[in-house]
């Protein structure tokens, strides 16, 4: 694997309009500034690292971009469409879908019937599913994901490579165009990193566009096509996953920490 | 799943061959409500039996109620009555005060509780856990206070008097015979309703938005409008049901009967003894209360040493027993029985699990019953923990 230049990167795509264009968002709880004036952009199929010490505001960022929080300024487009504090729903059924770093899974049904959720009907009166589920979709989003020897597990059965699975399942179960990894490495070992970027780049290669959030590099280097670091709820630096670690300012931030 | 295709799963289970495939307590189940159903007209039911099966029939649509959006969707209210009292003490006014036909007063009354679901739903957006249930828990005491202070319009502690009837079958018997099928008939489709809504899609999003409203919003639901829609719903069940209740000879608009307390307890009871969030679990606690307290008073045997007999001391004796059920049996009577008789039923058959054949079949084979979480982990043959304590 090579980690520049090889993929479409923001500049092959020419000048071509970003999936996600994030413009001065600032979020505040009361009188402290979580995040201030960040802006970046997101295009088709690319893989963005999304870096930053913990407590840098990256959770945040998030949270306002997905909809879990409302922004306090700023504007989130998707697809140029302006989507700005629409409900985290809201969001996935405009095709962005996110896991989360503390699980959520639904913890009195099966893996099968986790991933199922998204595939049921959204209809307040409906007979679907009165005569057993419809699992073949969501069994194969399992095995797509790894989980096919996990199917009627319970969550709490898993482990937490497999609760990672369940969380990017769920979100894939719908086919997303953008999808946010939230430290999807942490806690996991090698091999395991790699089997997960090995599927990241899977579904990237169908159409996929990736935002990896992780507080350091740790499984990043050969995945993501560009970075972008932030510290204190400020862009510090932006580039290529080599500039950004040569970074002075990136150092600085992480400098008495831990290793970018 | 096309509509066509549903039709050929109910075709399919109504076979012959499907309904020898059926699971035994669907045939408990039929053979129940076929006896209920029959019983007034040839199995010889007496009069005061069928006022008391008339009253327990309205009891079980209440716990009905409660069922529905507490356990199903964790919004925990600890204030139904108000919905029971919204209906009837609206339609019984109406009538009482304006002659209002009953019909018009019993939708009345439903709309009323419609309203007063929409007063519990969007605190509840909000609110979670014991917060809401405290929530709830203020209104239906504030009521009966208010109905005391203006009790010369709402009857006080009292009620209101009877208002008319909303059935007229002749002499007593035929009228209890008339308003037992009336409430039958009511029961029955309040269980189909919530039997079907339960059971389908919509359940699952409902159980879903129990365990995390997260993982439903990024599964692409909106938790809001299920859980409005789910306790709405519930006060429109218990609204009606307190409505119709109150113009049969059984029931009145008073405050013991409708917005008590105590009444509130025993849905609570009834619910978490059947089998919390499993709809059938709510009727046959609900049934299991009513008659068990009753059977309890009933009895003439004196107990030995206190020189007490039991009919004295029944409603102690039966919290007592419930205190046990409770703790021992914390999953419900019917999700205790149907996993006993799943074990029955394997030790008959060979001691081959039934469930494991059933469940991890991928191809929708397995059981429809399941979103009830115990029944649904236990029919996948995954060895909840529940199971796996029992089956050591």
């Amino acid at each position: 694997m090579t980690t520049d230049g090889s993929r479409s990167g923001p500049e092959e795509s020419g000048g071509a309009d970003p999936l996600l264009s994030v413009r001065d968002l600032t979020k505040q709880f009361g009188g402290l500034t979580a995040v201030e004036k960040l802006s970046f952009d997101v295009y088709d199929q690319e893989i963005l690292g999304f870096i930053g010490p913990n407590g840098a505001g990256k959770s945040t960022t998030f949270d306002c971009v997905f909809g879990n929080y409302t922004p306090t300024s700023g504007t989130v487009r998707f697809r140029g469409e302006d989507v700005t504090g629409l409900p985290a729903y809201k969001m996935r059924q405009k095709g962005m879908a996110r896991t989360f770093q503390t699980f959520r899974p639904l913890d009195d049904r099966d893996v099968v019937s986790n991933v199922g959720l998204s595939l049921v009907s959204d209809r307040l009166l409906t007979l679907r599913g009165l005569f057993g589920r419809t699992e073949e979709a969501a069994i194969e989003v399992c095995r797509r994901v790894g989980l096919e020897d996990d199917l009627y597990k319970m969550p709490e059965e898993l482990s937490h490579a497999g609760m990672i699975r369940l969380e990017i399942a769920r979100a894939i179960a719908t086919p997303p165009e953008l999808l946010l990894v939230d430290e999807p490495f942490a806690g996991l070992s090698d091999g395991e990193i790699e089997r997960l970027s090995e599927l990241f780049l899977d579904l990237r290669d169908e159409g996929v566009t990736f935002i990896v959030v992780d507080h350091n590099m740790r499984g990043l280097l050969d995945l993501i096509d560009r970075a972008i670091v932030i510290n204190f709820g400020e862009l510090i630096a932006e580039g290529s996953p080599a500039a950004v670690m040569a970074d002075e300012t990136v150092q600085e931030a992480y400098l008495g920490g831990e290793e970018i | 799943m096309a509509d066509s295709s549903l039709v050929g799963e109910v075709r399919a289970r109504l076979s012959w061959a499907g309904l020898k495939r059926a699971p035994i307590r669907y045939y408990l189940a039929a053979v129940f409500l076929v006896g209920l159903a029959l019983g007034p007209t040839l199995g010889g039911m007496g009069t005061l039996l069928m006022l008391q099966w008339t009253t327990a029939f309205f009891f079980v649509m209440f716990v009905l109620s409660w069922d529905f959006v507490a356990g199903y969707t964790g919004q925990v209210s600890f204030g139904h009555t108000l919905f029971f009292t919204a209906g009837g003490y609206t339609t019984a006014a109406l009538n009482l005060y304006l002659g209002v036909d009953p019909l018009l007063g019993i939708l009345a009354g439903t709309v009323v509780a419609a309203v007063s679901g929409l007063f519990f739903a969007l605190p509840a957006l909000r609110l979670g856990g014991h917060y809401l249930a405290l929530f709830t828990l203020l209104p239906p005491l504030i009521l009966v206070r208010i109905f005391v202070i203006f009790s010369d319009y709402t009857g006080g502690s009292g009620g209101l008097s009877n208002p008319e009837p909303l059935l007229e079958a002749g002499d007593f018997a035929a009228n209890a015979q008339a308003n037992y099928y009336l409430a039958f008939a009511l029961l029955v489709g309040i269980f189909a309703l919530l039997w079907t809504i339960t059971r389908s899609d919509t359940g699952r999003i409902l159980t879903a938005i129990r365990e995390s409203t997260d993982a439903v919003q990024s599964s692409g639901f909106n938790p809001a409008k299920y859980k409005v829609y789910s306790m709405v719903l519930s006060a429109v069940i218990g609204g009606l049901a307190g409505a119709v209740f109150v113009h049969t000879p059984v029931g009145s608009a008073s405050p013991s009967q409708l917005l008590d307390l105590s009444l509130m307890l025993e849905i609570l009871l009834a619910s978490i003894i059947g089998g919390f969030g499993t709809i059938t679990g709510a009727l046959v606690g609900g049934l299991f209360i009513f008659w068990g307290l009753d059977w309890l008073e009933g009895v003439e045997y004196v107990l030995p040493v206190i020189q007490t007999p039991v009919g004295e001391i029944a409603t102690l004796l039966f919290f007592g027993v419930l205190l046990l059920l409770v703790y021992f049996l914390e999953e419900g009577i019917l999700p205790w029985s149907y996993r006993q008789g799943n074990r029955v039923l394997s030790l008959i058959r060979g001691g081959q699990r039934p469930v494991a054949t059933d469940g991890g079949a991928p191809d929708g084979a397995g059981d429809a019953e399941g979103v009830a979480s115990h029944e649904d982990s236990m029919d996948q043959g995954t060895a909840g923990s529940d199971a796996g304590r029992d089956s050591q």
